[in-house]
């Protein structure tokens, strides 16, 4: 992934994906699907708040403006049952994230897929707590 | 909400073929165990339980099994690559790139973006987050299918009056722009998944919690923090002026078997299905009869049969384990408080609606 | 409600109080004090399992108040704010100046912004003395408390003690025991939920530590003392008593208060003219 086409790229009007229009109801009732975005930026806070948690981010704009966006997430439970916890994502953090802007056009993304700049993936690995990768003793 | 139900779709299909995982299966009662006691002399269910191994066992059964309820050794071994494929794609993140990539990328270069491939070429329909935000099966399942009676594993047809209260709702969830918080089902707004919808798996959060004290035995699920607390001393159910969409359960144990029956459900809003919207909405006069039987220090053989003559032409049941993983813990899942999809989905329908009057007249 | 219920709880508040002076020790002490037979567990540990709910108006505000108007006159008296006395010891929370100031924010606009209002979990200590009942489910080990609003409920860990993972609204609870008092330390709070319906709040920061004291079979003396150091300038404490609802019928029923919470959350995202 070559890191300079990771320009933040708020409302991609040009970027029309491909989607039919019997996607999901809920998730196409959110978020635009005629609108795939990729951002890059620094994380501000994350929210690990159910049903899904949001993680808030600032976007440096090609003027050096800022522009905060707010990524929708999944359900942060999984997470913590595998040991991530509050401070797995701190502030400052540098991700990427791709993804759908929301459909009322506010600067809020759902997150397809949210790595750090080297591509690397967060909340990755288990650390043992009764995780579903923590082998059992194949009762 | 929105991707709460559509992470289903993800399912196997979309998942790599690797290693096949170890598959026993947890239902089976192991002879030589004896089932603990609590100090006051119940049997003992308590701790923390998951339906995560049967997550990706289809509900009902596909129609070329017939009668047959468990798997070949051969379709056992595929469905063991399949829970593989799907630890690995929850651990290693899952790549789920979105097509703006690979558009923000082709136009730097100045060629036209390929079309989107795979999941994507089926839309946002396939995982909206990244995979390591899903729980999956630790082990894979023998089972044909979650519903084990009738025996085709199907279930039986529903009555007129359920088929057109279930075509009612669809015709609402369908709405392609939705007009009010109602149009969602109850788990989407935060409510409840109901007394089937809070046990049967999904993507995540499959957790839930047994606590016993004389004469009380008491359930609570992770998501949407609903709690059961069933008395086991032979009262009567209360009042059926009194309904509630937990219902009132009332239970006794047979032998080392927990009974729990309930009734005084809230009919015609919830149905016993996936997150308790999967299916015909049941009736007011539904009867629940759940048996929860500890076959092994870590199984728990769970069975939920659904007698409501109004909605179906005969009673059916689901049957699986749930099983005891050292470590999981369930935390809380503060679904309304934090449910900002339901204000963002209204104000983007809203949207629409001001879009679509702008529209000329066609 | 549970109406046939709760007949038992409601005698009067003056023979209630003047009851309490003569028979009941005040909160705090300690059940040997009382001599009276509290039910146990099987390794003789107080058996708290039961149905418990507290009397009073604290839920309005835990602090001394007089009564008020509510908001819609059309409620008449029945929406009217009871008078009441306060539940926290000394009478005053030892706000900090910019605390105090945002707690009358609060206030003005509790209507809209009170966590109930809108069916949000009630958070520590507030759960303990809603006007509604809760549950204790008090196995061998571990402790269920399950509260009748929201379908709210919390498990007390008696094991070894966790760190709280995340923030949440109704916190990271860890038991033990002192003697016949089960006392729960209870961190990791989101900092969202408010102490009543007066505004009475807390930040993140908040540490409750709360003090479960059987007095009699039917009676727990309950404590909590408040510690958060970017709200007050000293920590303090609030003591009531929870009492046994003893009718022989009385459930935990199910109040579920999100469907009566939407229409004032997303009504004016409802389209007009639709339900």
């Amino acid at each position: 992934m070559k890191s300079k086409v990771l320009i933040a790229v708020a409302g991609l009007g040009l970027a029309l994906a491909a989607a039919p229009a019997w996607a999901h109801h809920a998730f196409a009732a959110e978020f635009d699907v005629s609108k795939p975005l990729v951002l890059k930026g620094t994380v501000t806070k994350m929210e690990w708040i159910n049903p899904h948690a949001w993680i808030h981010m600032d976007v440096k704009n090609a003027d050096g403006t800022v522009t905060s966006w707010m990524i929708e997430a999944g359900a942060p439970n999984g997470l913590l049952r595998r040991g991530f916890n509050k401070s797995s994502l701190p502030p400052g953090t540098d991700i990427v994230i791709e993804g759908w802007q929301a459909k009322d056009g506010t600067n809020r993304a759902n997150g397809s897929n949210i790595t750090y700049p080297d591509g690397k993936k967060l909340f990755i690995g288990s650390q043992g707590t009764g995780a579903p990768t923590d082998k059992p003793d194949s009762k | 909400m929105n991707h709460r139900i559509f992470l289903y779709s993800i399912g196997v299909a979309a998942l790599m073929a690797a290693v096949p995982a170890v598959a026993e299966t947890p239902a089976k009662s192991d002879a030589t165990f004896s089932a603990p006691k609590t100090p006051w002399g119940d049997p003992d269910i308590q701790g923390t339980w998951t339906s995560d191994d049967t997550w990706g066992v289809p509900f009902e059964r596909p129609k070329n099994f017939g009668t047959r309820a468990t798997l070949t050794e051969d379709e056992l071994k595929a469905r063991a690559k399949t829970v593989q494929n799907s630890e690995e794609f929850v651990e290693s993140g899952g790549t789920n790139h979105s097509p703006a990539l690979a558009e923000i990328q082709a136009k730097e270069k100045g060629e036209t973006a390929p079309a989107p491939q795979g999941r994507f070429g089926r839309g946002v329909d396939s995982a909206p987050v990244p995979g390591h935000w899903g729980e999956f099966a630790r082990r894979a399942s023998h089972q044909t299918s979650q519903v084990v009676d009738p025996p085709d594993g199907r279930l039986p047809p529903l009555t007129p009056e359920a088929q057109a209260a279930l075509d009612a709702k669809m015709k609402i969830r369908r709405e392609p722009i939705p007009a009010s918080y109602t149009n969602w089902s109850y788990y989407d707004r935060c409510i409840t998944r109901g007394v089937a919808g809070s046990i049967l798996p999904v993507i995540y959060g499959n957790g839930l919690e047994i606590v016993q004290t004389p004469g009380y035995v008491a359930i609570r699920y992770e998501m949407v923090h609903d709690v059961r607390i069933i008395p086991t001393d032979g009262r009567p159910h209360i009042s059926s002026n009194i309904k509630s969409y937990m219902g009132d359960a009332v239970g006794h144990w047979e032998g080392k078997t927990l009974v729990v029956e309930t009734t005084n459900l809230l009919g015609g809003r919830m149905a016993v299905g996936v997150n308790g919207d999967g299916g015909a909405p049941y009736s007011d006069d539904m009867k629940l009869t759940e048996r929860f039987t500890r076959v092994s220090a870590n199984t728990v053989n769970y069975e939920l049969i659904v007698d409501d003559p109004k909605t179906y032409t005969a009673t059916w049941k689901v049957a699986f384990p749930i099983t005891h993983e050292p470590g999981y813990q369930l935390f809380e899942y503060a679904c309304h408080e934090g449910n900002m999809a339901m204000h963002n989905m209204l104000n983007a329908a809203r949207l629409d609606d001001a879009k679509k009057a702008a529209e000329p007249a066609k | 409600m549970l109406m046939g219920a709760m007949k038992h709880f409601l005698f009067p508040a003056a023979v209630c109080a003047a009851f309490l002076m003569a028979a009941l020790p005040s909160p705090g002490q300690t059940a040997a004090a009382a001599g009276a037979k509290i039910p146990r567990m099987t390794d003789g540990k107080p058996n708290l399992s039961g149905l418990w709910q507290a009397i009073g108006t604290a839920d309005w505000d835990i602090e001394d108040h007089s009564s008020a108007a509510g908001p819609f006159f059309q409620l008449g008296a029945i929406g009217a704010i009871p008078p009441g006395q306060g539940i926290v010891e000394g009478g005053e929370i030892p706000y900090l100046p910019a605390a105090l100031e945002q707690k009358k924010k609060n206030e003005a606009n509790r209507w809209k912004d009170d966590p109930e209002v809108k069916c949000y979990m009630p958070g520590v200590p507030r759960a303990a003395y809603l006007p509604y009942p809760f549950q204790i489910v008090q196995s061998q080990k571990d402790i269920l408390l399950a509260y009748e609003y929201a379908t709210t409920n919390r498990l007390i860990n008696m094991g070894k003690p966790q760190e709280a993972a995340t923030d949440t609204w109704m916190g990271t609870s860890n038991g033990h025991w002192e003697k016949d008092t089960l006392v729960v330390d209870v961190t990791g709070f989101n900092g969202m939920a408010w102490f009543d319906r007066a505004g009475d709040f807390a930040s993140d920061g908040l540490h409750v530590v709360e003090r479960y004291t059987p007095v009699d079979a039917n009676t727990i003396s309950y404590e909590a003392t408040i510690e958060d150091k970017a709200t007050f300038s000293k920590p303090w404490k609030i003591s009531l008593f929870l009492y046994r609802n003893r009718d022989k019928s009385a459930r935990l029923l199910e109040f579920k208060c999100v469907e009566y919470a939407e229409q004032l959350l997303y009504g004016d995202l409802v389209r007009k003219g639709s339900k």
